[in-house]
C-alpha cells in the first residue's frame, strides 16, 4: 500500500508540475495572441486575379507562419492556393503554396514559412490568391472593420479599406527554455492574479 | 489515516485547479439557469437556442440538474460577480486565460471531492477486518485512475456512483427497498443503474422481493423524470448518444443477452438463490460494456470503487485489474479529441493547441482506429478472463 501511495503522489506532482514543461518542448509556433472576432457574413471571394492584400505589423522577430481561416465551399477548389509575403518596400520575402484540396470548409488554414529573423515591429504585407481557380472555385476569407490596430488596412478590388482579414501570426520560439519560462510565469502570474503577458 | 486523508485531498485539489475538460464549463452553465428560477431544463435550452452563447442541449438526467444547479445557488457567494460571464464565454480562449479559474475550477468539483472522498468510507463498510478497511481507504484514494477520471475529466457521473455504492452497501444489509430507492435515485442522474434491473428481478428470493427490488427502482426514476417529460427531454437525455451508446455495439447487446440468459438459467433454477451474487453481476455487466461499446472515459467510474472492493476480496485478481485499468484508460485516450489529453492543459498555456494529439501522432506510424480497436480486444479478452474467475471462484 505505501508503494502505490508514493507512486500515486509522485504520478499526480509529476502531471502537475512537469508535464506541461514537457510538452512544451513540443511547440514550434508561438501565436502572437487569439484570432481576432469577425462576421460570418462579412467575406471576400478569392479566385483568377481577384486577390486580397493585407498590410500587418509583426509584434515580434522570427516571424515563421501567418494563419487566417479559409472557406471552400463544397470543396470545389482543388487549385494553387498562394499566400505571398512583401516587406514594406514591395519586396517579396516569402511565399507558400497550399492546395485547395487540403483546405476543408471553414478551417483556419496557417502559411509556415521560414522564419523571418528581423521582424520586429515591421510592417508587412500579404496577398492571398488562387490564382488557377475559376468562379465556381472560389475561396473565401473573412474580413472586418474592427480589428487590432496591427492589423491595418486590406486591398480587394484595387480599393483600399481599414481592418482586415482575423489573421493570426506565428514566431519561432529563440529557445525551449524560453517557451518554458513564459508559460509557467503566465501561469503564475494568474495564479497571483497578477496582469500577465 | 488523517495525513492520508490531507495528501489525498492535496492531490485532488491540485489535479481539480489545473487540469480542465470543457464539459465542467459546458453543464454547469446550463446548471446555471436553476438559480434563475428555471426548472425544465431541456426545454429552456431549446426554445431558447438562438439567444444563448452556448447551444449545446442538456444530456444529462434531472438530478444532475437540479444537484449541480442547487450547488451553485448555495455557493454563489464564493463564485464571485464574474462567474456567470465566465460560464457564459463562448470564446475559445478567453475563459482558460481568465485569472479566477483556478478557483472556479476547485469550487466547481468540490462537490465531486466530497463524494469521492465518502466513497472511501463507503467502501470501508463492505470489510469486517480493519486491514482490509484500510486497503478498501488507500486503494480508493490513492489509485491515479479514478483522481484523473474524476478530476481531470471533471465526472459528474460521482453522484450516481456514490448512490449505487450505497445501494450495493443496502443489499448487503439486506435492505431490499433501500437500495432499490438508491439504484432509482442513481438512475436519475444516469440512467446506467436501470439496466441492472434484469438482475434484481432474478436475485429476488420471493415474488415480494422481486417486485420491490424491480418496481421501486423503476417507479423512483419516473417519478423524477415525469416534470420533465417533454420532447426537448427526449431528444437531449433519453435517446442521446450518451444514454444510448452501449447498445449502439451489436455484441455489447450479444453479450449483455448471454450474461442475462445465464443469470436466469444458472441462478435461477437454484431456488435457493445461494448461488446469486448481484456483485458479479454488476462487475460482468460493465466489463462487458466496456469490452464492447466505445465508451467515454467517464464510464469507467461506474465500476472503479466495486473493482477495489474485488482487488481486496480476490488479490489475485489484483493485476489483472490493474492491466485492464490501463487498457480502458488508453482506448478513449485514442479518440480523436483533444480535450481527452493534450487541451486537458489549456490551463497552462493556450499555446498547447500547437501540439498534435496522440491519434495525429501514431497516425504518422499506424492507424490508430486500428490500434484502439486492437487494445478494445485485449480489454474484451481480459474482461472475459475476469468475468469468468469471478463467476468460477463464486461457484
Amino acid at each position: 500500500m505505501k508503494k502505490l501511495i508514493w507512486l500515486t503522489t509522485l504520478l499526480i506532482l509529476f502531471i502537475v508540475f512537469f508535464v506541461p514543461a514537457f510538452l512544451a518542448l513540443g511547440i514550434k509556433l508561438i501565436p502572437n495572441g487569439d484570432q481576432p472576432g469577425y462576421r460570418p457574413d462579412q467575406r471576400l471571394s478569392i479566385y483568377g486575379k481577384r486577390d486580397v492584400t493585407q498590410k500587418f505589423i509583426s509584434s515580434a522577430g522570427n516571424l515563421s507562419a501567418i494563419g487566417t481561416s479559409v472557406r471552400n465551399p463544397n470543396l470545389k477548389n482543388k487549385k494553387d492556393i498562394v499566400l505571398s509575403l512583401y516587406n514594406e518596400k514591395m519586396e517579396m520575402v516569402r511565399t507558400v503554396t497550399i492546395n485547395g484540396q487540403n483546405v476543408e470548409d471553414g478551417n483556419f488554414i496557417k502559411f509556415i514559412f521560414d522564419p523571418i529573423l528581423d521582424s520586429t515591429n515591421k510592417t508587412y504585407f500579404f496577398s492571398l490568391g488562387s490564382p488557377d481557380a475559376g468562379p465556381e472555385e472560389t475561396i473565401e476569407v473573412f474580413v472586418s472593420q474592427n480589428m487590432p490596430v496591427w492589423i491595418e488596412q486590406y486591398v480587394y478590388d484595387d480599393k483600399s479599406y481599414q481592418g482586415g482579414l482575423p489573421i493570426v501570426l506565428y514566431f519561432k520560439p529563440v529557445s525551449k527554455v524560453t517557451v518554458i519560462k513564459s508559460i509557467y510565469l503566465d501561469l503564475f502570474s494568474r495564479l497571483l492574479n497578477t496582469p500577465s503577458r | 489515516m488523517k495525513k492520508l486523508l490531507l495528501l489525498a485531498i492535496v492531490l485532488r485539489i491540485l489535479v481539480s485547479m489545473f487540469l480542465f475538460h470543457p464539459d465542467i464549463k459546458t453543464f454547469n452553465y446550463q446548471a446555471s439557469f436553476l438559480k434563475k428560477g428555471v426548472f425544465n431544463i431541456y426545454n429552456y435550452l431549446v426554445e431558447n437556442k438562438k439567444s444563448l452563447p452556448l447551444k449545446d442541449g442538456f444530456v444529462y438526467f434531472p438530478l444532475t440538474y437540479i444537484a449541480l444547479g442547487g450547488y451553485q445557488a448555495i455557493v454563489s457567494p464564493l463564485f464571485g460577480n464574474g462567474f456567470d460571464s465566465w460560464l457564459a464565454d463562448a470564446g475559445v480562449n478567453s475563459f482558460v486565460k481568465n485569472p479566477q479559474i483556478f478557483k472556479y475550477l476547485i469550487l466547481l468539483k468540490f462537490p465531486y471531492l466530497v463524494l469521492d472522498i465518502a466513497i472511501a468510507f463507503l467502501l470501508m463498510e463492505f470489510f469486517e477486518n480493519k486491514e482490509n478497511k484500510k486497503k478498501a481507504f488507500v486503494y480508493w484514494l490513492f489509485n491515479p485512475f479514478t483522481i484523473f477520471i474524476i478530476y481531470a475529466f471533471s465526472n459528474v457521473d460521482i453522484f450516481p456512483v456514490i448512490l449505487t455504492v450505497l445501494a450495493f452497501l443496502m443489499l448487503k444489509k439486506q435492505k431490499l427497498f433501500a437500495a432499490g430507492l438508491l439504484l432509482g435515485l442513481a438512475s436519475g442522474f444516469k440512467l446506467y443503474p436501470l439496466l441492472f434491473i434484469p438482475f434484481l428481478f432474478l436475485a429476488g428470493r420471493s415474488l415480494k422481493e422481486k417486485l420491490v427490488l424491480c418496481l421501486t427502482p423503476i417507479i423512483t426514476f419516473c417519478l423524477i423524470v415525469l416534470p420533465f417529460i417533454s420532447p426537448a427531454f427526449f431528444q437531449s437525455a433519453l435517446v442521446s448518444g450518451l444514454t444510448t451508446g452501449i447498445f449502439a455495439s451489436d455484441f455489447a447487446t450479444l453479450a449483455l443477452a448471454i450474461l442475462f440468459f445465464y443469470a436466469a438459467i444458472i441462478d435461477g433454477g437454484d431456488k435457493d438463490h445461494k448461488k446469486t451474487d448481484l456483485f458479479n453481476y454488476w462487475l460482468a455487466l460493465f466489463l462487458i460494456i466496456f469490452s464492447f461499446a466505445l465508451f467515454h472515459i467517464q464510464w469507467l467510474l461506474w465500476l472503479a470503487p466495486f473493482l477495489v472492493i474485488l482487488a481486496i476480496k480476490k488479490p489475485v485478481l489484483s493485476r489483472l485489474i490493474l492491466v485492464l485499468g490501463l487498457l480502458a484508460f488508453a482506448v478513449p485516450l485514442l479518440y480523436q479529441d483533444r480535450s481527452m489529453t493534450i487541451s486537458l492543459f489549456r490551463v497552462y498555456s493556450t499555446w498547447f493547441d500547437m501540439l498534435p494529439i496522440p491519434f495525429t501522432f501514431i497516425q504518422k506510424i499506424y492507424d490508430p482506429d486500428n490500434l484502439q480497436t486492437v487494445i478494445h480486444s485485449v480489454l474484451a479478452g481480459g474482461s472475459m478472463v475476469m468475468t469468468y474467475k469471478i463467476f468460477k471462484e463464486n461457484n
